[in-house]
């Protein structure tokens, strides 16, 4: 099932008494490895330690007050700190599993049929794409608040569905990995394209819609400007609003900066934790796949 | 098997149901005007622990509950502020910074609390008061706190290098440069351009206006006489490596008092709790002194920020709002809960006589406390513009680390004169002169 | 991308040319061999949303920047501010400020820059991870996506930490090994080093992840001619796999740069702690925020969002026209 052995391929050429390690891309992986990790490795450092220590320690020495740190945090405000991390998690995790959805309905659709108007709606979605957020952030909010709809969930959720990105990978996804071939056999057995889209072409595209709802929930967890704008109750931010809005009180409140970093370093965990549990699906070999 | 419309349907749910949670979402104020009636009044503020204040108040008053909500603080709020105004979506009551009071009144975002709140006036430094009226009959909230600006020196280093306090700038810059040449590991302190707050402060205690109004035009000071005074005072000082050049607020400047390489800090009567963090191994070596004075014998101060609470035009109940105000800042309670919790340095006449301001820990200052006042009753009045928000981004802009040098100073404050003018103007706003 | 090869079992279906048959279920529905509603039915929630969440803002972002303020006297009192109509004055005004100009200018300096290195490394990366015989490569892909994980906000705030003179591991190791003074990372030309590797540190990982599926998505099987024939891992990363990818490539190429010239998160967080090097208007969008939210002049912000969005919308035709293509080759023609 899993991908073509590459192991007797690799058995049939190299010599077998010990497994060959290509040393020059191994050793680059590795500085990648190290330049990537050095700064989150910090974060994690800086928050074992106190202010003072922050302050007064190097920068790579830590501290011993992870815990009270933990402690701290969780305290605030009475475990606000959670209820924004749960705010976080409805509003990535809805948003990005409606977004993979959406952007696999729309790029099947797009990859795999030709229709009049094709170019001028995807080209509309890509003019999408140049719009930046902080353009678009202001116009949404004001646009919200006359619908009174502001200060809700469904005003940080709904944008948080649509991304063009995604769509576009979508469609890159659709067309390489779902042959014609397949889909018209399963006309010809009579599926409807609905069932087609759902039973063949779902699974075939699961290596990319599961990087495009990896890229939408990173993307809304990481959110700033439109829930800032959007929200004024506390309990509904989610952890970047959250935690800025503790960044900023640091200032006249400075016991604040190490519970920011504590929080900043927690709020990476869950998605470590999405990574490895998504990991598996980029294993998928497609050409085997089809094969059935 | 039908076309299903799986998608077409998903949709229109999600609208529906947008739709119904829209309506069941607290977006608008409420409607009652009756007084009697319990009211809730929603409240942005980020002075540290505002909610137990708030507390208070709403375990004794039944009828007008406040809902807190902690603000981000400064220009990150004030934009939040004003996008929500555009879309009267503006909590009830919001804590406000002296300079952005008249952003917020051109945009007509205030309500005018005189009818409520006017008789208070007696309990506040005039230069404070005219702050919250902008120099009209109205009344744009009730100031909270008061920052004037003194000179906080580290007792230690000056009786090792003997340096005496001084009491004038010429004083200051002649020990600045003893200091330095003496132990060049040592600076006197950090340039005052570092932080646009501090250094309009100090023009003001020269004398500068920055905007001012003459009939139905405004005027820009950046560049008057006694600004640019300043302005090559402190770039004279930089030039002779007198004090340090380094941006405030950051990590490393926090260490430069720690590690004892700044002897003083030019700043407001809010500083020691400020430097508990910057600076926490140097508790008990610092004290306070008067800023120091362009001519001897003057008794000049400025201020380096300070906030008032206003009530919001979007507010449907202001008689409400402003009695929690007046109860907030300046009621015996209020105030020494804002002291003793939101460690805020009051401007109430009165708080600022109370016994119940809390002990200073950090600095071993037996009058602390007169001396502040004192300071506080001799800052030199204010005006602030509509624009403050651009001026204080093209400050620093203007003020890089590139300039160095007096000229460099000078010219700077030039070209932010001409950046602020242009942005008035742009903006529709008349601007008289240059 | 790639035409697949034939791994259907069965022949190629019957023709679709209009026959029409009755597909035998209870129900008696009608089979449409070329169904000509379908793929509007599945294009229409994106379609929806978008229209709701983009098209409507922007187009009221295009009136907005038709409007701007008229001040009555001094701008203070209840009705000193209206909002009235402006013609293309806000353009005009766009058009000659030099600021703005300059901010693009370094944008596109800064793309210049970052691009070339972002997508070497995140192609390289993703060469290495799908080849054989490299060690760590599970290590390696967590590793090198997760600073994409990381918001821009934390990310630039420790980056910018690293920069801070007194307080830099970087200098201090510098110095220790090497002797030297110690880099002004704020410094007015190093200064775009130092933003451009924030920006390489969080988005390589995530170029790498679209190539790596991309990648993940080739059939094996090419590679075992090769190998048969005697290639060893990098010949084909080279010369098999990275054609083979290349319409992702370009399509990461064309979307990193226009996220790049949109450069926000980047420069404005550490802008206040550059001491100047980094300014307010650094970046295109710095300036349109500074218009927007602090100068609180959201028409000006609106006309300069447009000019900005037009520019890239033009950029992004010519280059899409001329790679079309190559990027949607194995779809319906």
């Amino acid at each position: 099932m899993s991908a073509i052995s590459l192991t007797t391929a690799a058995q049939g050429t190299a010599p077998r008494r010990r497994r060959r390690v290509s040393i020059i891309p191994t050793g680059v992986l590795l500085i990648g490895v190290v330049y990537a990790l050095l700064p989150i490795v910090w974060v994690l450092i800086a928050s074992t330690k106190t202010n003072t220590q922050l302050d007064s320690y190097a920068a790579f020495r830590p501290g011993n007050s992870l815990w009270s740190n933990f402690q701290g945090l969780t305290s605030y405000q009475g475990g606000i700190f959670w209820t924004w991390m749960l705010n976080t998690a409805l509003y990535a995790g809805g948003g990005a599993i409606l977004s993979a959805i959406v952007s696999a309905l729309a790029g099947y659709g797009f990859a795999k049929y030709r229709f009049r108007g094709k170019g001028f709606f995807f080209t509309m979605i890509l003019v999408g794409m140049l719009v930046p957020a902080v353009v678009l952030a202001v116009p949404q909010y004001l646009l919200v608040a006359k619908i009174g709809l502001a200060n809700t969930y469904w005003s940080v959720l709904i944008p948080s569905i649509i991304s063009p990105y995604g769509i576009y990978l979508a469609r890159i996804y659709a067309g390489a990995s779902v042959p014609d071939e397949i889909i018209e056999a399963a006309r010809v057995d009579g599926s409807s394209e609905w069932r087609t889209f759902l039973r063949i072409g779902v699974p075939m595209m699961t290596p990319g819609l599961v990087t495009i709802f990896l890229f939408q929930f990173v993307a809304v967890w990481n959110n700033f400007l439109l829930p800032w704008l959007m929200l004024s109750s506390e309990n509904k931010y989610p952890l970047t609003v959250g935690l800025f809005t503790l960044l900023d009180a640091g200032t006249s409140q400075p016991a604040l900066y190490s519970l920011v970093l504590t929080g900043a370093f927690i709020s990476i965990l869950p998605l470590i934790a999405l990574f490895f549990l998504l990991q598996r699906f980029w294993k998928v070999d497609l050409g085997a796949g089809s094969v059935k | 098997m039908k076309f299903p419309r799986p998608a077409l349907a998903a949709a229109c749910a999600l609208a529906a149901t947008a739709l119904v949670a829209g309506c069941s979402s607290s977006g608008s104020p409420a409607a009652t005007a009756s007084s009697n009636q319990k009211v809730t009044l929603t409240f942005w503020s980020w002075v540290p622990n505002m909610q137990k204040i708030v507390d208070v108040w709403n375990a004794s008053h039944p009828d007008i509950q406040i809902k807190f909500t902690e603000a981000a603080g400064g220009d990150a709020e004030l934009a939040k502020l004003l996008t929500a105004g555009k879309a009267k979506d503006m909590p009830d009551l919001a804590q406000i910074e002296y300079q952005s009071l008249p952003t917020m009144v051109s945009n007509n975002y205030l309500a005018d609390i005189s009818s409520y709140d006017a008789s208070l006036k007696s309990d506040y430094p005039a230069g404070i008061w005219d702050q919250v009226t902008l120099g009209t009959s109205a009344l744009y909230g009730v100031p909270q706190d008061a920052a004037p600006l003194a000179l906080f020196y580290r007792k230690d280093l000056f009786k090792k290098y003997n340096l005496a306090v001084p009491t004038t700038w010429a004083q200051y810059a002649t020990e600045a440069a003893q200091l330095h040449k003496d132990d060049p590991s040592i600076y006197m302190g950090d340039t005052a351009t570092t932080d646009a707050g501090l250094f309009a402060g100090l023009t003001q205690q020269a004398g500068a206006q920055w905007w001012s109004a003459s009939g139905q035009s405004w005027s820009v000071g950046i560049d008057s006489a006694a600004a640019q005074k300043v302005a090559s005072y402190w770039g004279g000082l930089v030039e002779s490596h007198a004090v340090d050049s380094q941006t405030a607020w950051t990590a490393s400047w926090d260490k430069s008092f720690s590690s004892g390489e700044y002897a003083s800090w030019i700043s407001a009567v809010w500083a020691p709790g400020d430097l508990v963090s910057q600076a926490a191994n140097t508790s008990g070596d610092w004290a306070m002194a008067e800023l120091p004075q362009w001519s001897a014998g003057q008794d000049v101060s400025g201020a380096w920020g300070g906030s008032a609470t206003s009530v919001t035009s979007d507010s449907a109940h202001p008689q409400q709002a402003a009695q929690f105000i007046a109860w907030l800042n300046q009621s015996t309670q209020g105030t020494s809960l804002l002291v003793s919790d939101g460690s805020v340095y009051p401007a109430s006449l009165t708080a600022e006589s109370s016994s119940s301001l809390p002990a200073q820990t950090f600095m071993d200052q037996s009058d602390f406390y007169t001396l502040a006042k004192q300071y506080s009753a001799s800052t030199a009045a204010a005006t602030w513009g509509p624009d403050v928000d651009v001026a204080y981004s093209d400050f620093s802009d203007d003020f890089t680390s590139t300039v160095t040098t007096q000229a460099g100073y000078l010219s700077a404050l030039s070209k932010l004169q001409a950046a602020v003018v242009a942005d008035m103007k742009s903006t529709g706003f008349t601007v008289s002169g240059s | 991308m790639t035409t697949a090869p034939s791994l259907h079992t069965h022949d190629a279906a019957a023709p679709l040319t209009g026959a029409r048959r009755v597909r035998p279920n209870g129900r008696g529905q009608r089979w449409n061999p070329s169904p000509r509603r379908m793929p509007y039915s599945f294009i229409a929630p994106a379609v929806v949303l978008f229209v709701v969440v983009f098209l409507v803002p922007l187009g009221y972002t295009v009136y907005l920047s038709t409007q701007k303020t008229q001040v009555e006297g001094l701008g203070l009192g209840a009705n000193a501010r209206k909002q009235v109509a402006a013609g293309f004055s806000n353009y005009t005004y766009v058009f000659h400020d030099g600021e703005f100009w300059q901010s693009v200018l370094r944008a596109v300096v800064y793309g210049c820059i970052l691009i070339p290195i972002m997508l070497g490394l995140a192609t390289a990366f993703a060469l290495i991870l799908d080849a054989q015989h490299v060690r760590f490569q599970r290590l390696g892909r967590l590793a090198i996506f997760l600073p994409y994980a990381v918001p821009t906000l934390i990310g630039s705030i420790i980056w910018g930490m690293m920069y801070l003179p007194a307080f830099s591991p970087i200098n201090s190791v510098l110095h220790a090994v090497f002797g030297i003074q110690g880099i002004n990372f704020f410094g007015s030309h190093i200064v775009y080093l130092s933003v451009a590797n924030i920006g390489v540190w969080g988005g390589t990982g995530f170029n790498m992840m679209v190539l790596y599926t991309s990648l993940r998505s080739l059939p094996q099987e090419t590679y075992e001619a090769a190998r048969l024939d005697g290639a060893n891992e990098r010949q084909i990363s080279l010369r098999i796999k990275l054609p083979m990818i290349r319409p992702a490539m370009i399509m990461t190429g064309i979307f990193s740069t226009i996220a790049t010239l949109q450069v926000f998160n980047e420069p404005y967080a550490i802008h206040e702690i550059s001491n100047g090097g980094v300014s307010t208007t650094w970046t295109p969008l710095m300036t349109i925020y500074k218009d927007t939210y602090t100068a609180n002049n959201v028409y000006l912000g609106a006309a300069e969002s447009i000019v900005i969005a037009l520019l890239m919308f033009v950029l992004s035709i010519v280059v899409l026209r001329a790679t079309n293509r190559q990027i949607f080759g194995g779809e319906a023609r």
